[in-house]
């Protein structure tokens, strides 16, 4: 919200106190200042001036000479617009001012103007255009004023921004500040200032009011206040209207319009003015709309459709507005209105958001209802803007108003307790200091007891309603820079939360193997979040349908990463990614039947080392893969996984899924071509996602100390020949199988086809280490294993033995 | 003419000290040439024995003889040593050559930053819990003191999931967790929940769609204000530098009461005012406050009896001023050469 100094000198006393401070105290009471602008520093160096000639520069068509008084002193420039001419006045900036934006400048950043030759002829100055100036869009020309503008006075007097304007941003709980009023309440707080009380200057006049209003939905609306001027001519609204108006943003209609739109920014409460002649016996019905009534065309034109409980103003015959909303187009104020009524009205907060929401239409009124008015201003308001009115637009203001209330709005009491201020703040606070800071903004306080006191709380300060909230008022007014800060001594002896995390650890452990961990969006388009389950959580209200489903699986934003550097250039990666994945769950879960597991993802692409001046380099396959994941399982203290091969066409060109225990613990593969096109990938590119909260359970138990072998180990080589098609996995098994108990490690140290080996044969080498536990292996025994090894290969494989060493 | 044994001698000396310095094959090979060849010095030595007197014959002849073996092996060593040196020199490598590359892996910087405040807080004993992305309205905005049909819920764009009760959403914030701890949890309660969030806003070098919270609650007897901002503070100068200076101002959250919004002072400019700290020459990084009672309430904690503090800060924006991150999509697009950077 924008807020005007000058608008708000004439509602407490700012003498002696700059911008700055007040930006400052206003931020630390909570009422946030974004930013500020002082425009008599902005158009510094800018005057209003009159172009006395203009003739065509002689070396360039399009640019003109021009002799500009600008007060006192007449300056030659030369002006590239086309509309300039003489007798025009014009905003003149003088060598030295700066420019707040160039046109020729693509993000419209500003310069600083110098004297300049421009095709050989000196120019003394700039005349800008509105965009130049900041004051609008328009690049086309230059702006002209009206011919009574005063030559040379400075620009932003001339427009009435000789003003600073605070930018404020405001949290929802503090409506009161939604208005010049408010803000100034919280700085004759903040600086020990008095609001001035001026009463509203008006004369009521002829017969009393004849109009009538009747409440029907008093649920959903506590007050219902009105005034009626007539004999009122609409027209432009006056300069300092005008212009106060734009400067809090707002654009400028007519004179009765602006009138309420500026008593709504001056003390909060939205008004709405009708056409009196225009409502159907002069009445006003607050009502919810009747079955018939579904659609209703608002002031900007647009045909509505309303719902039975949304709230309505209407005549005797028809809806007129929607309450709190926005007016309709057939009571609008014209250039032919004579007469008008003016609500000032106080509607259930509730109801307006969800009214405004459901019609997708917020306002300046919708916004301030939503977040709470002051029921007790209605008056006021009315009384202030038939002022106004009775100044710009002339016409009586008709005698009596009309006010329609559920209640009476009184201040709220409550009972603030001065022990409960300094237990929740860590202050010492007294009593008596509690009061004075509570009097600064106007919650009056009497002592109950000498612990206790009785607030009486405003009107206009809806948001507090607890003890709770007079305690943060008393922190906010106190200052929290005032409160010391106490570092917590209290130890903890509390077990009851984890204080590692075993994903950090493998975080840790895979960058240290060479990984580069990434973080990658958990939103997808539906086609990609489908491609790995049907199962996939769809989002209502996406941003874009790229990004509508949750992702189903760490893939496709691993090939989104590997794409984007591939890209760049860099064909080698290693990445892991440690992040959910959602799915619909066919049971109840924690949060209705969404499951979201924690998998993490292993990618790697390319060399399998950087090139190196004497490495033989070698691709990744799936093996470097199976290296990587074994590698984890061994730091998380496992051994007995398997890698399972399975067919998933759709998305691995070669798969295997990992178990442990029996059970489904993650998948492994090369990706398929086709899936990779899609990513723009070609090169051959190894995946797995391991469920890494599976993986752990199985590993619950804590580690536990073996002692060291005796005994020294035996290591034997042992080599097979065996056909082509026989999986090594499964000779391995059996050595281990026929080990037994003396097994220790086995390893594959040869494997060979070619030369010396029969056709369609191939020959594996086994190393196998073999010990007990209470004595040393002895020939006998490696012996007996080798003969076993070689019966049970050869049953099982038709594997003969082909050498045999003992290490 | 000096006597033939004094000429021996004299070349005995003089060549054992030649050989002594050869220091290469070609040296070697002029010493050779000099001393051992055919008609070497020693060679010409042994020609003039025809000449001398016979009863001086065998002495000389000794002599002369002693001293071709002795240069023979001094030769000889001297060659040895020589080569010797020479394949050392060839076994030397070029130690300026580097050492093999190795890929070096980095944790994500936005890791980095959580591992990072995990250990300012659990150093103060703050323990860690987790919770659902997926959240029900409940947990996401009620029990958290967000009425239906109120304003403040239009401080977090929410995402919504497909379901037709409607009341599924994408966590807007970690909070949620806060009431999850609560209601399973008796008090006291120190934690802090780190987890991923999602807001619907229009992606910009300034939003995300997603990002990351680390939130953090304290209930216990007596908890106040001033243990948060003795908290929070320490918190900052953990992080930022024990120069940091930190800001509490008033602010709103709907589940705290009274709130504020924390700043740091502005670590580019050191508070003097600049772009990135839009010449305030503050830095908001997070906001917190005391629990409110209604939070209490709905997880059958008696606020007479309890009180407590919660915070919450957005990990992209502390790394953000951390490592001076202009654009926070950056966190998500990763690019190697970026995620090498921390
Ligand atoms: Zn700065």
């Amino acid at each position: 919200m924008k807020i005007s100094r000058k608008w708000l000198e004439q509602l407490v006393d700012l003498n002696g106190i700059p911008d700055q401070e007040i930006a400052s105290r206003l931020t630390m009471l909570g009422i946030e200042v974004e930013s500020y602008e002082n425009f008599s520093e902005k158009y510094k160096g800018f005057v209003v001036g009159h172009v006395l000639e203009s003739s065509r520069h002689p070396n360039a068509d399009r640019l003109h000479l021009c002799r500009v008084d600008i007060g006192g002193d007449v300056k030659d420039i030369v002006c590239g617009a086309p509309n300039v001419g003489a007798g025009q006045k014009v905003p003149v900036g003088l060598v030295g001012a700066l420019v707040p934006h160039n046109q020729h400048d693509p993000d419209g950043n500003g310069f600083e103007l110098t004297r300049a030759k421009i095709r050989g002829i000196e120019s003394n100055g700039m005349i800008c255009s509105a965009f130049e100036l900041g004051l609008g869009d328009d690049k086309s020309g230059i702006m002209v004023f009206d011919n009574d503008a005063p030559t040379g006075e400075p620009l932003a007097k001339y427009l009435g921004l000789d003003d600073t304007v605070f930018e404020i941003s405001l949290t929802p709980n503090r409506s009161d500040c939604l208005s010049h009023l408010g803000v100034a309440r919280e700085i004759a707080s903040a600086f020990s200032r008095k609001l001035s009380a001026k009463r509203p200057r008006f004369h009521e006049t002829g017969d009393p009011i004849a109009a009538k209003v009747e409440v029907a939905a008093q649920d959903l609306c506590p007050r219902y206040s009105a005034r009626v001027v007539k004999g009122i001519k609409v027209g432009h609204s006056p300069r300092w209207l005008k212009d106060a108006l734009e400067k809090a943003g707002m654009r400028s209609i007519n004179n009765v319009v602006d009138a309420t739109n500026y008593v709504m920014l001056e003390l909060g409460q939205p008004l709405h003015a009708f056409d009196l002649n225009l409502l159907s016996k002069q009445t006003i019905v607050v009502r919810r709309p009747n079955p018939n009534e579904t659609t209703f065309t608002t002031l900007d034109g647009k045909e509505r459709r309303i719902a039975p409980d949304m709230l309505m103003i209407c005549d005797k015959e028809k809806i007129v507005a929607i309450a709190g909303v926005m007016g309709g187009m057939n009571s609008e104020i014209s250039d032919g209105t004579v007469d008008v009524l003016i609500e000032s009205a106080n509607f259930l907060s509730t109801s307006i958001r969800r009214t405004a929401k459901r019609l997708g239409l917020s306002t300046e009124a919708s916004y301030r209802f939503e977040r709470g008015v002051d029921p007790d201003i209605t008056l006021t308001a009315l009384d202030r803007v038939a002022g106004i009115i009775e100044e710009t637009a002339g016409g009586q203001v008709t005698k009596g108003t009309i006010d329609i209330t559920a209640s009476k709005f009184a201040a709220k009491r409550i009972d603030l307790h001065v022990d409960q201020v300094n237990r929740l703040l860590g202050t010492r606070l007294a009593s008596g200091e509690i009061k004075r800071i509570l009097d600064s903004i106007e919650i009056r306080s009497e002592k109950k007891s000498e612990t206790v006191l009785v607030c009486s709380v405003p009107t206009f300060r809806v948001d507090i309603e607890r003890e709770v909230d007079l305690i943060e008022e008393v922190a906010r007014v106190y200052g929290y820079e005032k409160i010391e800060e106490a570092r917590q001594t209290k130890l903890v002896f509390d077990t009851r939360f984890d204080k590692s995390d075993l994903v950090d650890e493998i975080r840790l452990f895979l960058a240290g193997a060479g990984f580069n961990e990434i973080v990658t969006n958990s939103l997808q388009p539906v086609h990609v979040a489908s491609e790995e389950s049907g199962r996939y959580v769809p989002v209502a209200n996406p941003i874009s349908e790229d990004m509508a489903a949750m992702r189903t699986s760490l893939l496709p934003g691993a090939l989104s990463a590997v794409s984007l550097n591939l890209s760049h250039g860099i064909k080698d990666m290693k990445l892991f990614e440690a992040g959910r994945v959602y799915a619909l769950s066919e049971k109840k879960e924690l949060v209705g039947n969404y499951s979201e597991r924690s998998p993490i993802s292993l990618v790697i692409t390319g060399f399998a080392d950087p090139v190196s001046y004497d490495r033989q380099l070698h691709q990744y396959d799936l093996f470097d893969l199976k290296t990587e994941i074994e590698r984890v399982l061994k730091r998380l203290q496992l051994d007995n996984w398997d890698f399972i091969s399975y067919d998933s066409s759709r998305i691995y060109n070669q798969s295997l899924k990992l178990t442990l225990n029996g059970m489904d613990v993650g998948v492994a593969g090369r990706v398929g071509d086709k899936l990779l096109e899609k990513f723009s990938i070609s090169q051959h590119l190894f995946f797995a996602e391991l469920d890494l909260l599976q993986i752990t359970s199985v590993n619950t138990q804590t580690k536990k100390f073996r002692s060291l072998p005796k005994f020294p180990f035996a290591s034997i080589d042992l080599s097979f020949i065996v056909d082509s098609n026989v999986p090594v996995g499964n000779m391995t098994s059996s050595v281990k199988g026929v080990a037994g108990k003396m097994f220790r490690d086995i390893s594959i140290f040869d494997l060979y086809t070619g030369k010396g080996i029969p056709e369609g044969q191939k020959s594996v080498a086994f190393n196998v280490v073999l010990g007990s536990d209470d004595r040393t292996l002895n020939d006998e025994d490696v012996a007996e294993f080798i003969n076993e090894a070689e019966t049970q290969l050869g049953r099982e494989y038709s594997a003969t033995l082909r050498r045999q060493k003992n290490r | 003419m000096p006597p033939m044994i004094d000429e021996i001698l004299k070349l005995k000396e003089e060549a054992t000290v030649a050989a002594g310095r050869l220091n290469s094959a070609d040296e070697a090979e002029t010493f050779r040439l000099k001393y051992l060849s055919r008609k070497g010095l020693v060679a010409q030595l042994f020609e003039r024995l025809k000449d001398v007197p016979k009863e001086e014959k065998p002495q000389l002849g000794k002599s002369l003889n002693e001293l071709r073996k002795s240069l023979e092996t001094e030769f000889e060593s001297a060659k040895s040593r020589i080569e010797g040196q020479s394949k050392v020199r060839e076994e030397v490598p070029d130690l300026s050559l580097p050492g093999r590359k190795r890929y070096v892996g980095k944790m994500h910087p936005l890791t980095q930053t959580a591992a990072e405040i995990k250990r300012i807080f659990t150093g103060i004993g703050f323990g860690i819990a987790d919770g659902p992305e997926i959240e029900d309205d409940y947990h996401n905005f009620e029990a958290l003191n967000f009425p239906p049909d109120h304003p403040a819920r239009d401080m977090q764009d929410t995402f919504f999931v497909s379901d037709d009760s409607g009341k599924f959403v994408l966590r807007t914030h970690t909070s949620g967790v806060q009431i999850r701890v609560m209601e399973n949890n008796k008090p006291p309660i120190r934690v802090i929940m780190p987890g991923r969030c999602y807001r619907n806003e229009a992606i910009s070098a300034r939003a995300y769609c997603m990002f990351h919270q680390v939130e953090g609650l304290y209930v216990d007897k007596n908890v106040s204000l001033a243990e948060l901002k003795g908290t929070i503070s320490y918190f900052a100068k953990e992080l930022f530098g024990s120069e940091v200076k930190t800001r509490f101002r008033p602010s709103f959250f709907p589940f705290t009461e009274p709130s504020a919004e924390v700043d740091i002072g502005c670590i580019f400019c050191g508070g003097k005012g600049c772009r990135l700290c839009k010449y305030a020459g503050w830095l908001e990084i997070m906001g917190c406050g005391m629990v409110d009672p209604n939070v209490f309430k709905f997880v059958r904690y008696d606020p007479a009896e309890v009180s407590g503090f919660a915070f919450g800060m957005g990990i992209e924006r502390i790394a953000m001023l951390k490592y001076s991150i202009d654009d926070i999509r950056l966190f998500f697009e990763n690019d190697i050469r970026f995620l090498n950077q921390f």
